[in-house]
Parts: C-alpha cells; sequence; structure tokens
C-alpha cells in the first residue's frame, strides 16, 4: 500500500486473512438481513441449504487432499519400483482427466439416485458424503499433481539423499519432511481452490439435477442444498427479477425484501466463490507459492 | 511427442470400446429385462374374461391370488403393481407412441446427434478462442497494473478522501470521488458477473435476452462459471514467475525498457494488453510474455475440461432444447442410456482432440526453444 492512511496495515496487506473476514462478516450480514426480513420457513431452508453445501464441500476438500495425498505418494514410489503398474495408473488418470467433471459428477448421481431407490443411502450425511466423494474423484488429480511436483522437485536436492544414507526411511522422507513440513502451505492454498471449485460444481449440478433430472426419486429425498434450492419454482422467479430491477422492470427495493429467498442463495453462492478466489490468490502471495 | 500421440491413441480406443461394450450391455439388459416382464405378466394380460380398467375386476383378483397363494402376499401385491404399471407404460411410454421419433440409437437419431455435435464443437471452439484471448488479456492487464503498484479502486478512494489533497472541497474533487466509486461499483459487478454461475446470469436476464440464441450461450461460456477469471489468475501467475527469473533482471541491466507507464515512449500501450505480441522485444515485458504463454499452452488441456462443463452446465440448466447438453439429460432422464453413452464419447473425443492439439502446439513451440524448428 502506498502512503495514505491507516488502510496501509498488514492486514490489508494480508489479502487471504483479509478475504475471510469480508466473507465472514457477509455471511454473518445477510443472515441477519434474511432473519429480518425473510419469512422463517424459507431463512430455515436456506440456512439449511448454505450449511449442507458447506459441509459437502468440506468433505469433498477432505477426501481430495486424502486421495491426492495418498495417489501421489503412490505414484512416486510404483514409477521407481513397478514401472508397468504406474504406466497402467497413469494412463486410468489420464482417462479421467479427460472426462470433464460435470459429466463424471452426472453419472454419479445416476448411481445415488439407484442407491436411493434401492434404499441403500438413506440418511441425509450419507447422501452428501457421497456427493462429496463423486466431486472429489474428479478435482483430486490437482493435489496428485502438486504432490508429484513436489517429491520430484525436493528428490533432486541433496537433502533427500543425504537423509537416505542416513538410514531414513524414503516414505518418512517425502510424507514427514517434503511434504508435511515442506508443502503444507501449498496443500493448504490447494484446498482452499478445490473447496470453491467443490461448491461450484455441487451448486450447479444440484441445480441441473433438480431441474430436469429427478423423477424417480422425489426431490424432498435429496438432502436441501444451494443448488436445489435455487432450482426451485419461487427461486428462480426471485432470479428472474434481479434482471427485471436492471432493466427497470421491477423495483430494485424490491429485491432486498419480496425475492430475497433466491437472491440470497445466488448472493451466497457468489460471495463465496469470489472470497474463496480472493483468500487462495492471498495465500499464494503471502507464503510465495 | 510421438509417445504421447500413442497415449492418446491408446486411450480414445479403450475409452470407446469401453463405451461399445457398455451400451452393447445395456441393450442386452433393457431387452431381457422386458422379456422378463412380459413373461411375468402376459398370463394374466391374457385372461380375456378380466376387465383391468374395472377396480372390482381388480379386487377380485387380488383376492383370488391371496386364497391360491396365501403364503406370498407382498408377492402377489407386487405382480398386480407389475400388471398396473405395465399397462400403464402402454399408454405412456414414449417407445410405444405413432408419430414420435424412434427411441435408442437408431441411423436417424445419429444423423440429428450428428448435427447436434457439428454445432456444440463449433461453440466450443468459439469460447475457447475467445477466453483464451480474454483470458490472457485480463491477465496482462493486472500485471501492467500491479507493476504500476495500482492498488483497488476501493482503497483508492479510501486514500483519496483521508488523505489531503489540495482540490479538497472543490467540485472536481467530488467529480474525482465519485468516479473512483463508479470504478469500484463496476468492478464489483464485473466480478459477480464473472463468479456466477451460467444459471445465475441466465435466469436473470431470461425476460429481457433471447436465452436461447447461440450468440448468448457464446457469452455466456466465455464470461460465467468462473472460467475467465480462473484462466486468466493461471496467466497471471505464469506472468509473476516468468518476472522473477534472473534474465529479466539481466534484461534490465542490459537497458531494455522496463517501464509499465501507460502511453510513455518505454512504456506499455492500450494496444498491447489485446495482443501482447505487438509489444516491441525491446520491452522486457515481451519476453516475460512469451515465455508465459508458452507454460500456459499445456493449460489448454484443463481449459477443455472446464469449458465443456460450463457449456453442459448452460445447456441443461437454462433447458436449450435441440443442443447436445439438453440432448444429454433428456437421455438420462428417460433412461436412454445407449445415446447417453455416445453423446458422453463424443464430448470425450473433443476433450481429446483439444489434449492432442495442445501437446502438439507445445512441441512445435518446444522445439523452437531448443533450436530444432
Amino acid at each position: 500500500m502506498g502512503n495514505g492512511g491507516s488502510l496501509s496495515g498488514s492486514f490489508y496487506n494480508q489479502k487471504d486473512r483479509l478475504w475471510l473476514v469480508i466473507w465472514v462478516s457477509g455471511i454473518i450480514g445477510l443472515g441477519l438481513w434474511d432473519a429480518l426480513f425473510l419469512n422463517q420457513p424459507a431463512f430455515t431452508l436456506v440456512r439449511a441449504a448454505f450449511g449442507n453445501t458447506v459441509v459437502a464441500g468440506c468433505l469433498a476438500v477432505v477426501l481430495s487432499i486424502g486421495f491426492g495425498w495418498l495417489l501421489g505418494v503412490a505414484l512416486h514410489f510404483l514409477e521407481t519400483r513397478r514401472r508397468p503398474v504406474y504406466l497402467a495408473v497413469t494412463f486410468i488418470l489420464n482417462i479421467l482427466r479427460s472426462i470433464p467433471q460435470i459429466v463424471g459428477i452426472l453419472v454419479g448421481y445416476i448411481v445415488l439416485t439407484v442407491l436411493i431407490e434401492n434404499e441403500v443411502l438413506q440418511s441425509r450425511f450419507a447422501q452428501l458424503a457421497w456427493m462429496a466423494f463423486v466431486i472429489s474423484l474428479f478435482v483430486f488429480l490437482e493435489v496428485v499433481d502438486l504432490v508429484r511436483g513436489r517429491i520430484n522437485h525436493f528428490s533432486k536436492l541433496d537433502f533427500f539423499h543425504a537423509m537416505l544414507c542416513c538410514g531414513i526411511k524414503e516414505h518418512r522422507i517425502i510424507n514427514r519432511e517434503i511434504l508435511w513440513k515442506n508443502t503444507r502451505a501449498h496443500l493448504f492454498q490447494k484446498m482452499v481452490s478445490i473447496f470453491g471449485i467443490a461448491i461450484f460444481l455441487q451448486c450447479s449440478i444440484d441445480f441441473i439435477v433438480s431441474v430436469g433430472l429427478s423423477t424417480d426419486v422425489s426431490l424432498s429425498n435429496f438432502p436441501v442444498t444451494l443448488g436445489n434450492l435455487l432450482s426451485r419454482l419461487d427461486s428462480k422467479q426471485d432470479i428472474l427479477a434481479i434482471g427485471k430491477a436492471f432493466t427497470g422492470l421491477t423495483d430494485a427495493q424490491a429485491l432486498l425484501f419480496q425475492h430475497l429467498q433466491g437472491v440470497s442463495i445466488a448472493v451466497l453462492i457468489v460471495f463465496t466463490l469470489l472470497c474463496v478466489y480472493k483468500i487462495s490468490n492471498g495465500l499464494v502471495s503471502r507464503f510465495n507459492l | 511427442m510421438k509417445a504421447k500421440l500413442i497415449e492418446h491413441a491408446l486411450s480414445v480406443f479403450f475409452v470407446i470400446g469401453a463405451f461399445v461394450i457398455l451400451v452393447i450391455v445395456w441393450k442386452h439388459v433393457q431387452k431381457s429385462e422386458a422379456e422378463a416382464r412380459i413373461k411375468l405378466v402376459e398370463p394374466y394380460l391374457n385372461l380375456g374374461f378380466l376387465d383391468y380398467s374395472d377396480p372390482l375386476h381388480r379386487a377380485l383378483l387380488k383376492e383370488t391370488l391371496d386364497l391360491y397363494y396365501p403364503d406370498r402376499t407382498a408377492k402377489n401385491d407386487s405382480l398386480l403393481l407389475a400388471i398396473e404399471s405395465f399397462r400403464q407404460e402402454q399408454f405412456t411410454n414414449q417407445a410405444y407412441k405413432t408419430g414420435g421419433e424412434e427411441r435408442g440409437l437408431s441411423s436417424e437419431k445419429l444423423v440429428k446427434l450428428g448435427n447436434m455435435y457439428g454445432l456444440f464443437i463449433l461453440v466450443y471452439l468459439l469460447v475457447m478462442v475467445l477466453s483464451y484471448r480474454v483470458a490472457q488479456s485480463l491477465a496482462v492487464l493486472r500485471f501492467i497494473q500491479m507493476k504500476q503498484n495500482r492498488s483497488s479502486y476501493v482503497a483508492e478512494l479510501y486514500r483519496y478522501l483521508v488523505g489531503s489533497s489540495p482540490a479538497k472541497g472543490n467540485v472536481s474533487f467530488y467529480f474525482k470521488a465519485i468516479s473512483l466509486l463508479g470504478k469500484a461499483v463496476v468492478k464489483g459487478i464485473g466480478y459477480a458477473v464473472l463468479f456466477s454461475p451460467a444459471y445465475v446470469i441466465g435466469y436473470s436476464v431470461r425476460s429481457t435476452f433471447e436465452t436461447d440464441s447461440y450468440f448468448f450461450m457464446i457469452v455466456l461460456g466465455v464470461v460465467s462459471n468462473g472460467l475467465l477469471i480462473n484462466y486468466a489468475n493461471k496467466f497471471f501467475t505464469y506472468l509473476v514467475t516468468e518476472s522473477r527469473k534472473g534474465y529479466v533482471q539481466a534484461a534490465i541491466v542490459k537497458n531494455l525498457n522496463a517501464s509499465y507507464a501507460w502511453g510513455a515512449g518505454d512504456g506499455m500501450s492500450i494496444r498491447s494488453v489485446f495482443n501482447p505480441q505487438s509489444l516491441y522485444p525491446s520491452h522486457v515485458f515481451s519476453h516475460i510474455y512469451v515465455n508465459a504463454r508458452y507454460q500456459y499452452l499445456l493449460s489448454l488441456k484443463e481449459h477443455a475440461s472446464f469449458l465443456i462443463t460450463g457449456l453442459i452446465i448452460i445447456e441443461m440448466a437454462l433447458n436449450i432444447q435441440g443442443h447436445l447438453g439438453y440432448e444429454l439429460m433428456q437421455d438420462l432422464l428417460y433412461k436412454e442410456y445407449d445415446v447417453a453413452i455416445c453423446i458422453i464419447a463424443g464430448i470425450f473425443l473433443i476433450v481429446k482432440g483439444t489434449e492432442i492439439f495442445a501437446d502438439a502446439w507445445f512441441h512445435v513451440e518446444s522445439r523452437k526453444y531448443e533450436n530444432r524448428a
């Protein structure tokens, strides 16, 4: 920051923290506004939808990091010890990379529908966990690439060979010295960006599924999320009002009071995605990643 | 490059082979299921004295079944349900309707899918080229602003208001403050659009614009779903990484232009934002740009996958009829899995095609760097 005002404090320069505070404050602010002006049943639904979406996003992050770490390390060992297996696994992973996320996740949702129909997945949490699992299958490759890149980078340095000579096991050097001690910041930044992707994918797929796919399984069987709440007729009418407000057909004021359900959901999605992006960029700057 | 091409070809054969097997298995399962159902209900439907539309007859059949098989009442109920749903299907199933299009993978369907596929590729290519160019321009603009030590409009406004300006209290002071506020609001709206999922933008402007048009789809494909902002950010990261490298410092010491001021003789022009290759090689940024772009080429692969995700979301969420994404959704809804698999195979081929193109382009550029071109 330049020469003026107290804005040039260190907090302003730590964009990740600044945007985290902005995100939390924004969510609290919107929650208070909704508590005052949104009807109680709708407010309960919006809260539940946001909570479920965040929980599914966090689960997707945890699963992605877990899968990515495990597979990244496994690939390193396979590359040096079991070359044919390594080639086969990378071949499969490259195929997975070539499948657009939305297509893969759609297939995962069809399986979820079948599981619900056959009464295999009954609890709401299990259904959320399944959604998170499917999403993580199509985003965890980013973590694999990161883990592999870091291992390749550090394994060329002297300390790696020196530690091996000292009798320290390779898996310990990789897991503890390279990944835990020297890649935590990278992994943390990746977790934040995956959280954003997971929220986006989950909202989109829930919206699509709710708009045009669920016939066999009633919508009430799915846990409420921001995506499927936005696809409801009343929310869609609220969203239509946003465009009308810009063209003067609807009073812009009505957006803040009458169309609050749909507008709140849209704001929650867009604001969360923006803040996550800013937090992720802030982490890159702070840790020089 | 040869190894890469072999890997791509193998994966195409592998996936298409797997899809063909899936279609065959699906058709077989469908056929045997249908036969089993008919076998189950046919003897009962052939009882000429029973009128299934009459509730009394249905109740009589149930009682008779329960009398004959008293130990399997649940099975009897299931049988009655199966008969009922079979009869309903005679009226509601698309496959039995005359005049409608043939269900499943027929030659007629393949021609229809081919047309949709062609249009989808056209839209995809346009969005790809546009987003690739615009993402670079946005990244270059952000990089130049970073080099100019520009902060956000909100921070600038805050500093302007609390700082000691000689024009304080004048009309020009307020004019500049309002102008900064306006720029901050416009930037905020811009961010909101760039981070909005396509369906939020699509539904919000549905009453104002024709959202089913190709033009709208292309615009939405470029600006929404975070595609543009994320790939601009990626390119920006490459620019920053390159600018920190030693050769940049060496070039500056050797008197290459390094000013990022707008319009200065040795600085940047607005044209360079839209066409960074137009910069003279005497400016250090032209070298930063070329090296960053080289690394960015491989990002096209993941860009392709994410872009297709965005296009499918647009077509499905906005119910744009006659498009590939909408067709896929309909096929999944009506359990036409053979057609759905065919569409997914087509989408996979588009991504693979882009990956092969990106690898080839990267290979050609690498040869230039290695002086082998």
